[in-house]
C-alpha cells in the first residue's frame, strides 16, 4: 500500500494550477485588469432573416421587413440623456417621454445597448446617424410583417424575443434576443421558420468604440413554409363572422387540407411585436387570445345526430324507415325532455332535416350510453385531431363506464337522453366536429386535418387518414338525410339551398348557460364532396345565426369565384 | 500567552470537517455574488436550494460516517449493476436538459445517476484491486477495466464527455495507488494518449467543437469561446488581492455564463485576487493530505483504495475543474465539488466523505 505516486500526481497537478493561476493573475493582471476594465467585449447580434409563410397560392402571410431600431449605450450617455432623448424626440415627432419609458424598462447594465426606438424607416436612420453618431446606435433589425393582421391571427401566431420564456427555451437552444414563434404556425414549426442568429465579437473601448475585432458568426436564413391555407378564403371566412364570437373552418373532404381556420374575436399580432395596444387585447372579456377552433370544447347539440343516426343503423336499431312519432315532449319517469317543435311521425330523414329531438330520444334509449360513446370515439371524437397547431384540446366523451369512473356517479336514463341530442357531459372542439363529420362526406374515412403544405420546396406529405370500415349503405342513408336538412321544405338549413351548391350538413343549437351556442356543420356537393365547413358561434342564441354565417362565407367565395374556377390549385 | 487557546488535537477527521465547512462558506459567498447582479439580488430560489442541498449533505456524511464501509465491499458487483441499470433508465427515459440526457427525475427531484457511477466506481475498483490474487493479470486489471469502460461508455453516450474521462482518469490514478503492477497502467495510458486520433470521431459535434474552441477560443466567440475568453478576463483582473466581495465587474455585469455552477471558481479568482485563489487551493490540498493520512493509518488493503479512490476523484474534479476556468483544459462541464451550485455532486462527494470518516472511525 503505497499512495507515494499519487501525492506526487496531485502534487503536479495543484503546481500547473497554481503556476498558472500566477502566470494570468500576477505577471498577466495588469493586461487583463486593462481589458476588463477599459476594453469590453461586446457582442452586437446580427439577426437572422426568420423563413416566410406563404398560403397555397404563394401569397405572403407572414414575412420579415427590414426595419431600424435605436439604442444607446448607457455609460455614454447616462449624464446627457434627457437632452439627447429630447433632441431625437424632436426630430422624429416623438414623445420625449415614450423614449424614456422605453429607456428604463430595456437597460440592464452600463454596458449592454439599450433600444430606446424599436422601428424606424431607413431614411429616418440615416439622418439620425448623422446628427448623433456619437451617442447612439443603429442596428437593422427585421420585422416580423402579417398583411392579414387579425384575419389569420390564431392561425399564424406570432413572434417574441425569446427572453420572455428563456429559462424554458434555452435548452432548446435559443438565445434571449433571438425571436421565437408563439402560438400558431409561428410556434408549431419554429424549427423550420427560425434561423440561426450570429454575431460580431468586438472590443471597445471605454468610448464605446469598436478597438478589435475577434470573431463573427454569420447569421443563417430560415425555412419558408407553404401553408394549405388559401387566404382570400380564410379573409372570407374572416369578414363572415364580423362581429360574432365563434369559429369558421373550412377543409379539404379527402385530404383534411384546411382552407380556413378563423377564430374570433381576434387580435393584431403585430401588437405583441410592438407591443402597443397589448393591454386592451389582455383585458378584453370575449378572450380574442383564445383559438376556439382547437383550444376550447363545447356540447355538439344536434351536429351530433348523423351520428347517432348512423349508430342506430349500424347496431341494427332502426332502418331508414322507422317512424318515431313526436309530440313536442319525450317522458322518461317524472322527467320531461323537449323537443323544439311538434314534429308528427317522422322517419330518419325528416328527423335529421327536421333536427327532431323525439326522435333521437327514442333512439338514443335504443342504444344506450355506452353505445353511443363507442359510436362517438369512432368518429374521433375522443381523441385529437392532430393538427399541426400548438396546445389542441379534446373533448369529452362521456358514457356509463365514464360517469363512474370520473364522477362516481350512476348513468341515469336522462344522462342517455341528453346524450343522443349532443347535451349533458359531452363536448367537442370545432375542428373535432368538422373532422367527425367530413367522415360521412369521404364514404367513412377518418382525415388529420393539416396546414402545413411545404417547406422550401419539400412536399410536406402531410395527407393522412383513416379508413373506418363503415357500411356505405348506411352512410348513403345519412348523407341523404343531412342532404334533406338544406332541401326539405322545412328543412332547418333551407337558406342555403339558393346558392346551388348541393350543400349537405346538419345544423345544431346547444343549450348552455347563457344563451345558446349555434353550429352549422356540411359538406358539398353531395354527389361528390369536396369541401366541409364547419361554424361554430359561442352563444350566438341558435343554428339560424351559424346558418346565415355560412351563407354569407360560401356567397362571398361564390362571388369572388373563390371555389368553382379556383380546383386548379388543387394541392 | 494571556488567552490560553483551548487545545484541540487536529485528527484528520476535525481537519476535514473544517475545511468543508470553509468551502461551503466561501461557496455560499460566491454563489451569493453571482446572483447578485446590477446591485440586486436576483436569485434567492437558487441560493435558499441550495442552502437546503448543504443541509442535507451534512446530513448524509453524518449517516455514512455510521455505516460499516466493509458493506461497500460485499456489495460492490450488486452496487455496480444498479448503477449500470440507473445509467440505462437515463438513455432510455432520462430529461432532456442542454441537448444532453444527464438528469432522471424521480417525484419531482432530478437526479444525475452519472455522479453516483463515480462513487460506484471507487467501491468497486477498491474491491476489484485487493483481490486476493492481485499479480493475475486478467482479474486485477483487464476485469475491472472492462468494467470501468462500460460504466463509461454508457455515460459518454449521455452525452457527457466530462464525466467518462474522470472515469478511466479515476482507474489509472487508483491504479497507480494499488497493488498491481504500474506497468499495465503506464501501457494503457500510453495506448489512450496514441488512440486520441481515433477518438476523435466518436465525439458529438458540439464536444469537437469545445475541444477546437479550447485550443483557440477565437474559433467560436459566441458559444464556448465566449465564456473561456470571459472566464480569463475574469481570473486575471482579479491580480493579486482581487476586486473585493460584489466587485467583479465580469461577474456582476453578467459577461460570465455559468458562473454560478461550473465557473464558480471564477468569481473567487475575480474576487479575492490570487491570495484567494491560493487559500482555496491550499484548503483543497490541506483536505487531500487529510484523505492519504486515512488511507495510510488503516490496516485494511480495501479501506486503504477506497480513501485513495476518493482522494483521486477531489483531485481529478480541482485539477480539471480549475484548470477549464484558466483555460489551460477544455471545458467539459465538470462542477468545482463542495463549490459549484447543485445538488447531485454535493450529495455524492459528502457520502464519499461520510465513507472516508466511517474507515477513520473504524482503524482509530
Amino acid at each position: 500500500m503505497d499512495s507515494r505516486l499519487l501525492r506526487k500526481i496531485f502534487l503536479t497537478g495543484f503546481l500547473i494550477i497554481f503556476f498558472s493561476l500566477f502566470y494570468y493573475q500576477v505577471l498577466k493582471g495588469e493586461y487583463y485588469l486593462e481589458r476588463a476594465k477599459n476594453n469590453y467585449v461586446r457582442v452586437i447580434p446580427t439577426f437572422s432573416i426568420r423563413g416566410e409563410i406563404y398560403d397555397r397560392n404563394g401569397i405572403a402571410l407572414a414575412y420579415d421587413r427590414p426595419s431600424f431600431q435605436i439604442s444607446v449605450i448607457p455609460y455614454q450617455i447616462d449624464q446627457k440623456k434627457e437632452m439627447l432623448f429630447t433632441e431625437i424626440a424632436e426630430r422624429l415627432g416623438l414623445d420625449p417621454q415614450k423614449i424614456m419609458r422605453a429607456y428604463k424598462k430595456n437597460r440592464m447594465n452600463m454596458f449592454t445597448p439599450v433600444k430606446i426606438i424599436p422601428d424606424i424607416e431607413k431614411f429616418e436612420a440615416v439622418q439620425l446617424k448623422n446628427e448623433f453618431s456619437e451617442d447612439i446606435m443603429i442596428t437593422p433589425q427585421p420585422q416580423r410583417f402579417y398583411p392579414y393582421q387579425a384575419a389569420a391571427a390564431h392561425l399564424l401566431g406570432y413572434v417574441k424575443k425569446a427572453s420572455s420564456f428563456y429559462e424554458t427555451l434555452k435548452r432548446y437552444g435559443y438565445t434571449p434576443l433571438e425571436r421565437a414563434g408563439f402560438k400558431g404556425i409561428e410556434q408549431y414549426y419554429d424549427t423550420y421558420l427560425k434561423g440561426q442568429d450570429g454575431g460580431d465579437l468586438i472590443e471597445v473601448n471605454a468610448k464605446g468604440r469598436m478597438v478589435g475585432f475577434l470573431g463573427e458568426r454569420k447569421p443563417e436564413r430560415g425555412k419558408s413554409i407553404t401553408l394549405t391555407i388559401d387566404a382570400h378564403i380564410q379573409q372570407a371566412a374572416y369578414d363572415a363572422l364580423e362581429g360574432k364570437t365563434g369559429t369558421l373552418l373550412f377543409m379539404e373532404a379527402d385530404s383534411g387540407k384546411m382552407l380556413a381556420l378563423v377564430s374570433r374575436p381576434a387580435f393584431d399580432p403585430h401588437a405583441f411585436i410592438t407591443g402597443e395596444g397589448l393591454g386592451s387585447i389582455m383585458k378584453n372579456e370575449k378572450k380574442p387570445l383564445l383559438n376556439r377552433t382547437v383550444q376550447a370544447t363545447y356540447p355538439l347539440g344536434s351536429t351530433f345526430k348523423p351520428i347517432v343516426g348512423y349508430a342506430g343503423l349500424a347496431e341494427k336499431k332502426i332502418r331508414p324507415g322507422t317512424t318515431f312519432r313526436c309530440d313536442g315532449v319525450f317522458k322518461v319517469g317524472i322527467a320531461r325532455f323537449r323537443c323544439w317543435s311538434r314534429h308528427g311521425t317522422q322517419d330518419l330523414y325528416e328527423a335529421l332535416a327536421h333536427s327532431c329531438n323525439v326522435y333521437f330520444y327514442n333512439l338514443g334509449l335504443l342504444l344506450g350510453g355506452e353505445k353511443i360513446a363507442r359510436w362517438a370515439k369512432a368518429f374521433g371524437l375522443d381523441s385529437r385531431t392532430h393538427i399541426d397547431l400548438p396546445h389542441e384540446k379534446k373533448g369529452t366523451v362521456p358514457g356509463p363506464q365514464w360517469k363512474a369512473r370520473t364522477l362516481h356517479s350512476t348513468w341515469y336514463k336522462g344522462d342517455t337522453v341528453n346524450y343522443s341530442i349532443g347535451q349533458g357531459y359531452f363536448e367537442a372542439t370545432p375542428l373535432q366536429v368538422l373532422v367527425a363529420t367530413n367522415v360521412f362526406a369521404t364514404g367513412g374515412y377518418l382525415v388529420r386535418p393539416h396546414l402545413l403544405h411545404k417547406v422550401e420546396d419539400e412536399i410536406s406529405g402531410a395527407d393522412k387518414r383513416e379508413y373506418l370500415r363503415l357500411n356505405p349503405d348506411h352512410l348513403e342513408t345519412i348523407v341523404e338525410g343531412m342532404r334533406q336538412v338544406v332541401t326539405a321544405e322545412e328543412g332547418t338549413a333551407r337558406q342555403l339551398r339558393s346558392l346551388h351548391i348541393g350543400m349537405c350538413g346538419k345544423t345544431g343549437t346547444a343549450q348552455t348557460s347563457g344563451p345558446n351556442h349555434g353550429w352549422f356543420v356540411g359538406f358539398f356537393p353531395y354527389q361528390r364532396p369536396h369541401y366541409t365547413i364547419c361554424v361554430f358561434l359561442e352563444h350566438g342564441e341558435s343554428s339560424y345565426e351559424a346558418v346565415k354565417v355560412s351563407y354569407r362565407f360560401l356567397k362571398i367565395l361564390q362571388e369572388k369565384n373563390l371555389f368553382s374556377q379556383r380546383e386548379a390549385p388543387a394541392l | 500567552m494571556i488567552f490560553a487557546l483551548p487545545r484541540i488535537r487536529w485528527t484528520p477527521l476535525k481537519m476535514l470537517c473544517l475545511c468543508l465547512l470553509f468551502l461551503n462558506i466561501v461557496g455560499l459567498l460566491s454563489l451569493f455574488s453571482s446572483l447578485h447582479q446590477g446591485g440586486e439580488f436576483r436569485g434567492h430560489e437558487v441560493f435558499l436550494k441550495q442552502i437546503s442541498w448543504l443541509a442535507i449533505s451534512w446530513g448524509l456524511l453524518v449517516l455514512f460516517s455510521f455505516i460499516n464501509y466493509r458493506i461497500y465491499h460485499d456489495f460492490a458487483f450488486i452496487l455496480y449493476l444498479l448503477n449500470i441499470a440507473l445509467l440505462i433508465t437515463v438513455i432510455v427515459a432520462g430529461k432532456k436538459a442542454m441537448g444532453a440526457q444527464r438528469w432522471l427525475s424521480v417525484g419531482g427531484i432530478t437526479f444525475q445517476p452519472s455522479e453516483l457511477a463515480k462513487a460506484v466506481t471507487i467501491l468497486l475498483l477498491a474491491r476489484c484491486f485487493t483481490a486476493a490474487k492481485h499479480s493475475v493479470f486478467s482479474r486485477s486489471f483487464l476485469f475491472p477495466l472492462g468494467l470501468v469502460a462500460l460504466n463509461a461508455l454508457l455515460i459518454f453516450k449521455q452525452p457527457d464527455l466530462g464525466t467518462a474521462l474522470i472515469l478511466l482518469l479515476l482507474f489509472l490514478l487508483m491504479g497507480f495507488a494499488s497493488p498491481v503492477k504500474k506497468k499495465y497502467f503506464i501501457i494503457l495510458l500510453l495506448i489512450g494518449l496514441l488512440s486520441v486520433p481515433f477518438a476523435w470521431g466518436m465525439l458529438k459535434d458540439y464536444q469537437q467543437k469545445r475541444l477546437i474552441v479550447f485550443l483557440d477560443p477565437n474559433v467560436d466567440p459566441l458559444g464556448a469561446g465566449y465564456t473561456i475568453i470571459q472566464s480569463k478576463v475574469a481570473i486575471g483582473s482579479g491580480q493579486f488581492t482581487g476586486k473585493g466581495f460584489l466587485s467583479g465587474t465580469q461577474n456582476q455585469f453578467n459577461f460570465l455564463p455559468e458562473r454560478h455552477t461550473d465557473f464558480i471558481f471564477t468569481v473567487v479568482a475575480e474576487e479575492w485576487g490570487f491570495l484567494g485563489a491560493l487559500l482555496l487551493l491550499f484548503v483543497y490540498w490541506l483536505i487531500l493530505r487529510k484523505l492519504l493520512e486515512i488511507a495510510h493509518t488503516t490496516k485494511d488493503p480495501y479501506a486503504y483504495m477506497v480513501v485513495a479512490g476518493i482522494a483521486s476523484l477531489f483531485f481529478l474534479h480541482v485539477f480539471i475543474n480549475i484548470g477549464m476556468t484558466c483555460g489551460i483544459l477544455p471545458v467539459v462541464g465538470l462542477p468545482l465539488f463542495f463549490m459549484s451550485y447543485g445538488g447531485s455532486h454535493l450529495v455524492v462527494s459528502s457520502i464519499l466523505t461520510g465513507i472516508a470518516f466511517n474507515i477513520w472511525r473504524r482503524t482509530s
